[in-house]
């Protein structure tokens, strides 16, 4: 037994053939089976409202419905194959297009699981276009936070160049467009995906977009305090370390750090470490035994 | 399937099969089989686009670029639950 066509399509009995038109429309964009894949239930509902639609639809069908001479049931659609139940299989269909998302592949990269998934999509993407070869480029730290041009050596003996974009990350993959195996006849070529592997460096770590460093200072210039010069990615700048400066005391260098994307930088963090004179000072000995600590700085910890 | 049964099956003449490939709405894939049930159903999802929700021309093209989109992203989707769901199976 059909449902009321005018409740289906939530108008009156007495709606005109455009009010319909527009309750049909509103309602088949949240319903059609094809413009909704993931709404299991959409397909039943969107029969149903197809049904009251194509009898409220038709002026004829309609008036006789209206009269009773003929049921809602009368209209009752054939089951139809969806768009969606091809398209919406495993593995990509002819027609599925990345535009939307492929640029993920970037920073997918720090995912083992995610750039191998992209890899493989891009290559069904369509079908006779050559396969993608991956490489793998180990880079210092440096070039990576800074980018440049860095050349691959090829099986074959030939070089194939590789712009990093600075800000480049250990992990990422870089696309080259068409440096991959060529397509079977007319078709294009694949892509090369290039893996890339960041050394460490002996004294920048890198966190996100920030660097962070150790600075080893003297007890002097941490009492007294000092302008220092300090090593960031994009050579030496000048800082105060104010007086009075404990081990563990954290400095901001603000748009120091990493590039980004959209021009910004991250900033480099300095954590200031107190290093006494590496040979024992008998001078330094003799001052500090003659003075007399106020507080302990283990207050905190009840000892 | 051949041109003519696909005609025959979509009940589109061969010149709006050829303007809707024009306009790749349609794509014939293997060259012996250039159609096939998937195209089929994309003809049904056209025509409730052009007819009942009265999309224009240039709004089908723009709804189907979308729709692939929206497709291929899940397809991603399940590929990487899938993915996910074996590694984590690895790791226990």
């Amino acid at each position: 037994m059909a449902a009321d066509p005018y409740a289906t399509l939530g108008v009156k009995k007495d709606a005109t053939q455009a009010d319909i038109q527009k309750a049909y429309r509103r309602l088949a964009k949240k319903l059609h089976p094809d413009l909704n894949p993931g709404n299991k239930a959409a397909e039943d509902k969107f029969k149903e409202l197809s049904a009251a639609y194509n009898l409220l639809n038709d002026p004829d069908k309609r008036a006789r419905f209206d009269r009773g001479e003929i049921d809602a049931s009368g209209s009752e659609q054939q089951p139809r194959q969806y768009y969606r139940d091809f398209a919406d299989r495993e593995g990509w269909s002819g027609y599925s297009n990345g535009a939307g998302f492929a640029d993920f592949t970037d920073f997918a990269g720090s995912d083992d699981i995610l750039s191998e998934i992209f890899g493989r999509s891009g290559r069904t993407t369509r079908r006779g276009r050559g396969a993608d070869v991956r490489y793998h480029l180990e880079l210092n730290f440096l070039d990576a936070v800074n980018g440049g041009k860095q050349s691959i050596v090829l099986p074959d003996g030939s070089t194939l160049e590789v712009n990093i974009p600075p800000g480049t990350s250990d992990g990422q993959i870089l696309r080259l467009k068409g440096k991959g195996r060529r397509g079977a006849g007319d078709s294009p070529p694949g892509d090369a995906l290039i893996e890339i592997s960041v050394l460490p460096h002996p004294y920048f770590v890198r966190k996100g977009d920030d660097i962070h460093l150790d600075l080893p200072i003297s007890l002097k210039e941490g009492v007294l305090g000092a302008k220092l010069k300090v090593p960031t990615v994009s050579g030496a700048v000048a800082v105060s370390v104010p007086k009075w400066s404990s081990s563990g005391r954290v400095l901001r260098i603000k748009g120091r750090g990493v590039p980004r994307a959209d021009g910004g930088r991250g900033d480099q963090y300095v954590t200031l470490k107190l290093v006494l004179p590496k040979k024992p000072d008998p001078d330094l000995e003799r001052f500090v035994s003659g003075w007399q600590p106020s507080d302990s700085p283990r207050q905190s910890m009840r000892v | 399937m051949q041109l003519q049964e696909f005609a025959d099956r979509s009940h589109l003449d061969s010149s709006t099969i050829e303007a809707w490939m024009d306009a790749e709405w349609l794509v014939a894939h293997r060259p012996g089989h250039p159609f096939s049930e998937q195209d089929l159903a994309r003809v049904r999802l056209i025509e409730d686009l052009k007819g009942d929700l009265g999309v224009n021309d240039e709004g089908v093209a723009l709804v189907l670029y979308l729709l692939d989109q929206l497709y291929g992203l899940r397809c991603l989707l399940r590929d990487i639950q899938a993915m996910r769901i074996t590694a984590d199976d690895r790791t226990h």
